[in-house]
């Protein structure tokens, strides 16, 4: 559907000479885009690759160090301890995600009654605050009190009460539980746009072919849905691979530093004025980043043409 | 036939699955919100009906959450009316008009929405630092309407480019200028598409963290996300009733929203993404 959509898109802009007054005319229109994106997109995303050339303290002198920054966060343990946590996380968290994305998606493209409101419903947790979430989970996980621990002893699962955020391993599962239920719901309506655009004759003609419910989904399902699978693994990894605001709330990157994320890492230097090592720590990011979109893109098209 | 009652089967635990997951943590902020003891699930403990955490978040001097209400409303709104603004003259332009370059200028305003928002926090804070901005509405409302941006262009030029272009062909021949083409003719036809692009923006300021805590100092321009995530008792102790009330207002608003205009959430959502 969308690639026909974007062929006239296309079609359309060629049919067309580019004539001079059209030209100053789109500039014209396009010039408040540019504007607000070039000094609030651009030039903030440039001033930090500078930046994080410089000793760029506050109160201090700004003085040209070249990758001495870089060199002291290369050194520093804590860095690495945000970089392994940070990837870790995205890698964890973006599969499971979309994993549940699809298996919501896939109850919300049926028809039946009350659908409309199922949907409302799964769209609440993408649509309230992080911080929000953050603080509800904080108290179910909480050790003495929260419903965690309640509902699991109450289910005899565990004897004693489980420190969620206390332990390393505990708290990296809990985030990665606290982000799913709240991002869940995007990968679901990414992957059900996906689905609902799956021409309706395909099935009814795998049916007649008698495939059965695991054919037609492994089958017809999986490879016609993979493209848009491709856009939300790629979406969802470049969000979590930002992960702040859960991490602050949750957890404020403890036990001992265990889920402090690079965002959170170079968040702190740069609240207490360290901006050339701030910058520094976010240029890593921003290269893990695309490094990551990268890679799917890739791997993306090799899967097509494979087919 | 067998088949069809497995799937019935399956399709009514997965609707009760997905039902209750995303609500159930709710009932639990609006139980603990309205619970005289936040630890009212312990042993020793019974849940006690009372209103006094309401009451203390919205009448208390110290808790400012009211103020905090007021600057994510203005924010937000403000926020979204701009950028919508602004990305439907570009979607107009890049829809309607031809120039050089229009497909690159597509990806390029799509890898921006990909830059980490820790890339734009220092030199945001400089900047406004500079201005004399920390702590204003217009320090916040600058950044979100840049950030939006490339979200909001995608989603109207998805829309736009399904208006059938004889429509202002018929205004161009009677004298219209392009501006005029845009609000007279374009908006009333788009006006659902510009509506979830409006609501989707406005979201995202309603939801934005990083930026508030780092552009604002104090409640003259704090916004609820930073508010709830700072909320600190008097006496030491986490307040957690208050906070779950706190939380419980803030997300009313929000599920309204979604009960409401779920169909144009979920549709401009699928369009600035798939597009991409």
């Amino acid at each position: 559907m969308d690639r026909v959509k974007r062929k006239n898109i296309t079609l359309w802009i060629s049919r067309r000479s580019t004539t001079f007054s059209e030209s100053f005319q789109a500039t014209r229109f396009l010039a408040p885009l540019f504007l607000f994106v070039a000094l609030f997109i651009l030039l903030p995303v440039m001033g930090s690759f500078v930046d994080s050339l410089f000793l760029d303290v506050t109160f201090r002198q700004r003085k040209f160090v070249f990758f001495e920054n870089f060199e002291q966060l290369f050194r520093d343990p804590a860095f690495w301890g945000a970089f392994r946590f940070t990837c870790l996380f995205a890698l964890v968290s973006v599969p499971v995600e979309t994993f549940l994305g699809l298996m919501i998606a896939l109850v919300i493209n049926e028809r039946f009654p009350g659908r409309d409101l199922l949907r409302a419903c799964v769209l609440i947790p993408w649509a309230i605050p992080a911080t929000v979430s953050g603080r509800i989970f904080e108290l179910i996980y909480n050790y003495s009190f929260g419903a965690a621990n309640y509902l699991l002893e109450a289910l005899l699962i565990t004897e004693e009460p489980v420190n969620w955020l206390g332990t390393e391993m505990e708290a990296f599962f809990a985030l990665v539980a606290a982000d799913a239920w709240k991002t869940t719901p995007f990968c679901a309506i990414i992957l059900l746009s996906g689905l609902s655009a799956i021409p309706e004759d395909l099935y009814q003609q795998a049916r007649i072919d008698r495939a059965n419910f695991a054919q037609r989904f492994f089958r017809l399902t999986l490879p016609l849905l993979k493209p848009v699978v491709i856009v939300v693994l790629i979406f969802r990894t470049i969000e979590a691979l930002r992960i702040f605001d859960l991490v602050f709330v949750l957890t404020g990157g403890g036990p001992g530093g265990a889920t402090n994320s690079l965002s959170l890492y170079a968040f702190g230097y740069f609240s207490a004025g360290d901006f050339g090592y701030a910058s520094a720590c976010s240029v890593v990011l921003f290269i893990v980043a695309f490094a990551f979109s990268w890679i799917f893109l890739k791997v993306g098209r090799f899967q097509r043409e494979a087919i | 036939m067998n088949e069809g009652r497995l799937k019935s089967l399956l399709l009514v635990i997965g609707g009760i699955v997905t039902f209750l997951v995303p609500l159930t943590p709710f009932f639990y902020m609006v139980l603990t919100g309205l619970s005289e003891h936040h630890d009212f699930l312990s042993a020793d403990k019974s849940f006690v009906f009372t209103l006094s955490h309401f009451h203390a978040v919205l009448a208390s001097e110290s808790s400012h959450f009211m103020a905090f209400v007021r600057n994510t409303l203005i924010v937000s709104a403000a926020s979204a009316v701009i950028s919508v603004c602004i990305a439907s003259m570009a979607a107009y332009a890049v829809t309607r008009l031809s120039f050089r370059g229009k497909m690159a200028f597509m990806l390029v305003i799509l890898a921006l929405s990909m830059f980490p928002p820790i890339s734009l926090v220092g030199y945001l804070f400089k900047l406004m630092s500079g201005l004399g901005w920390i702590n204003t509405y217009q320090a916040l409302v600058f950044p979100y309407v840049a950030w939006t941006l490339p979200l909001s262009l995608w989603i109207l030029v998805s829309y736009f480019s399904n208006i059938p272009r004889d429509l202002d062909r018929a205004g161009l021949v009677d004298g219209c200028s392009r501006l005029q083409i845009l609000i007279k003719v374009i908006f009333p036809v788009a006006a659902p598409g510009i509506f979830s692009t409006a609501l989707l923006s406005f979201i995202f300021a309603f939801n934005e963290f990083m930026f508030a805590l780092m552009l604002t100092t104090d409640y003259s321009a704090r916004t609820i996300p930073v508010g709830i995530a700072l909320f600190e008792g008097l006496h030491g102790q986490i307040p957690w009733g208050e906070i779950m009330a706190a939380a419980t207002m803030t997300t009313i608003p929000v599920v309204i929203l979604a009960l409401i205009f779920q169909r144009r959430i979920i549709q401009g959502l699928t369009r600035g993404a798939v597009k991409g």
